[in-house]
């Protein structure tokens, strides 16, 4: 279990299994409603995830793998590609400054 | 820097048939072969990635890609984007346009970009599932000049 403030996230990761598809995808759509807020959105393979992330976001099937590779950082699921609720929720977080934890 | 990738008219196939996801995967899979993009056996790893997680994104739309093992199979980045009007089963979804993907590099972040657009536009997407000439898929995930 990990947890990060709100104003403390700068850098987000989207992470899939190849990082060719899906998370270049997402990556697209989040840096829209993120980057207003001073946030970075990079994609990423799940197992080249880089050190210095400091939140995860990646398919709940990928979850496990995520957390083996960077350990002590907050790695969020979500099971669709548009409107799954974990995005409203991270861009409230970050906005709100609370507190995301997985 | 690689040059951006641009979707021609020869990766694109409309109104296609399919009786399931496995034979639309294949579809996309030989069309991304016949463009010279990849070796065969990455079409093994597109389905190797689909039974692991389901590449389906929304709106009609999935975008079948191989495994991080399989980007060895890759000789060049390519999409292959094959339309099918009367849908496929897609794990309890309906898909109306497979988008392969075949990634080495970063040469196909625009067109994904644009393809994000789409999908967060019903008004585009809709025009994506019905398009009836490989010129308006190409204007539709062409540059994205939406900003």
């Amino acid at each position: 279990m990990s947890s990060i403030q709100g104003s403390d996230i700068k850098r987000v990761v989207v992470a899939c299994d190849a990082g060719m598809g899906s998370s270049v995808l997402l990556t697209s759509q989040l840096k829209k409603s993120l980057s207003p807020h001073g946030v970075t959105v990079e994609h990423s393979a799940v197992d080249r995830i880089p050190d210095g992330a400091d939140v995860v976001l990646c398919q709940a099937g990928l979850v496990a793998r995520a957390k083996a590779r960077v350990p002590d950082t907050v790695v969020v699921g979500f099971q669709m590609f548009l409107g799954d609720p974990a995005f409203a929720r991270l861009e409230q977080v970050i906005r709100d400054g609370d507190t995301l934890a997985d | 820097m690689p040059t951006d990738l641009v979707l021609t008219a020869d990766a694109v196939r409309l109104g296609r048939v399919a009786a399931d996801r496995a034979a639309a995967i294949d579809q996309c899979g030989a069309l991304l072969v016949e463009l010279g993009a990849v070796e065969p056996g990455y079409v093994t790893a597109m389905h190797e990635r689909e039974a692991s997680v389901p590449t389906f994104v929304g709106e009609g739309v999935a975008i079948p890609h191989g495994t991080d093992a399989g980007r060895a199979l890759v000789k060049e980045t390519a999409l292959a984007v094959v339309q099918f009007p009367d849908g496929v089963d897609w794990d309890g979804s309906t898909v109306y346009v497979a988008i392969g993907i075949a990634a080495s590099g970063e040469e196909h972040l625009g067109v994904l970009s644009s393809l994000a657009g789409v999908l967060t536009d019903p008004e585009k997407a809709a025009r994506l599932r019905s398009a009836a000439t490989p010129a308006d898929v190409i204007d539709l995930l062409g540059p994205d000049r939406s900003g």
